[in-house]
C-alpha cells in the first residue's frame, strides 16, 4: 500500500506542477534514442533525408517525451518525475498505459517545458487479490515560443502485491 | 484521399530481443530500473530474468507507424502493457486500420496497434491516429 491514504492522494488531484524544464531536442540525442529503439531510418538522423521525407527538420521517434526521466530535465526541488510524491512503494510501480497526442512532431531545435496535472486517481482490487492503487498523469509541453506540441498521459500503479504476478513492465 | 483502407494491416518483425537492447533503451532513455538489466538483484526478487522496459517495447512498435503512416500527421499514440518483454523474444508489431474518415483536416486513419511475442500472446494494446 501507499504510504499515503486514497484521501491523501486524492486531495492532490486536479494539482498542476512543472515537472520538465529545458528540454531541447538534440540531434545526438534523437540518433541514439532510434537506434535503441532499433528503427534504421534515415529522418532520424539527416536533415537533408527529413526534408525531403516531408519533414520540417530531424523529427523525434514518437516516444521520446519519455527521456524527460533524465534528471537534467527536472525542476530544482522536483524529486520525481512525475512531480507527485503519492507514497507508491518504488518497488511495486508498474507503468500500465502511455498515450501521446500531439500537434506535430518535436523536432530537433525545439526546447520544451512541461506542466504535469494529477488527473485522476482511484483503488481496484487486483485479480489475484491485494489492492491496486491507480494514478493518472497528463503532461502538457510546450516549445519556447508558446506552442502548445504534445500531451504525454501515463497511467502508474502501485501493486498491492509482488509485480511479477501483476502484469504491466515494472515501471515507474 | 488516404491510401489506407479499413482492414489493411502492416507488420514489422523485431528478432531476438537480448539483454544489451534493454542496456541500450535504458542508456537513451534515462530509465534505470535496475529490473530491466541487473540480473542478480531480479533473480533474488523472484523473476526468471530481467525484462525490458514497457516504453522500449512501445518504442520498437513506433517503427511500423512510421513505415506505415510516416510520423508527420500522427496525431495520437497509444500503449497499454499487457505483458513483459524477455530476453530473446521475437515481437510482432502489427497495425490494422479501423477506420477512414474525411475530416475538416485531412484524412482521418484510426488503426490499431498490438505488439505480440512468439508466443502469440501480447505484449502490447493500443492504438494510433493518423491525419494527413
Amino acid at each position: 500500500m501507499p504510504t499515503k491514504s486514497l484521501d491523501e492522494i486524492q486531495a492532490l488531484v486536479g494539482e498542476t506542477r512543472t515537472t520538465v524544464e529545458d528540454f531541447e531536442i538534440e540531434r545526438g540525442k534523437v540518433a541514439e534514442f532510434a537506434r535503441a529503439i532499433r528503427d534504421p531510418a534515415d529522418i532520424y538522423l539527416d536533415e537533408d533525408a527529413a526534408r525531403e521525407a516531408g519533414y520540417d527538420g530531424i523529427p523525434a521517434p514518437p516516444t521520446f517525451e519519455r527521456t524527460t526521466e533524465f534528471p537534467r530535465y527536472r525542476p530544482e526541488g522536483v524529486d520525481d518525475h512525475t512531480g507527485f510524491d503519492l507514497g507508491f512503494d518504488p518497488r511495486r510501480i508498474i507503468h500500465g498505459e502511455q498515450a501521446f497526442e500531439f500537434e506535430r512532431p518535436l523536432y530537433v531545435g525545439d526546447v520544451l517545458t512541461g506542466r504535469t496535472t494529477l488527473e485522476n486517481a482511484y483503488e481496484r482490487e487486483g485479480q489475484r487479490g491485494g489492492t491496486i492503487t491507480f494514478a493518472e498523469f497528463r503532461t502538457d509541453y510546450e516549445t519556447q515560443d508558446g506552442e502548445h506540441v504534445l500531451t504525454a498521459r501515463a497511467t502508474s500503479l502501485e501493486t498491492g502485491r509482488a509485480i511479477a504476478d501483476d502484469g504491466g513492465d515494472g515501471d515507474e | 484521399m488516404s491510401d489506407h483502407e479499413v482492414g489493411d494491416t502492416y507488420e514489422v518483425v523485431t528478432e531476438d530481443l537480448r539483454r544489451e537492447d534493454f542496456v541500450r533503451y535504458a542508456g537513451a532513455s534515462g530509465d534505470f530500473n535496475r529490473i530491466h538489466y541487473d540480473e542478480p538483484f531480479v533473480t533474488d526478487a523472484g523473476y526468471d530474468s530481467v525484462f525490458g522496459q514497457g516504453m522500449f517495447t512501445a518504442g520498437v512498435a513506433t517503427r511500423a507507424v512510421r513505415e506505415a503512416f510516416g510520423i508527420a500527421g500522427l496525431r495520437e499514440y497509444r500503449t497499454r502493457f499487457v505483458s513483459q518483454v524477455w530476453p530473446d523474444d521475437t515481437l510482432t508489431t502489427t497495425l490494422e486500420v479501423e477506420s477512414v474518415e474525411e475530416t475538416d483536416d485531412g484524412t482521418r486513419v484510426d488503426a490499431s496497434l498490438t505488439v505480440e511475442n512468439d508466443d502469440g500472446e501480447s505484449v502490447i494494446e493500443g492504438g494510433v491516429v493518423v491525419v494527413d
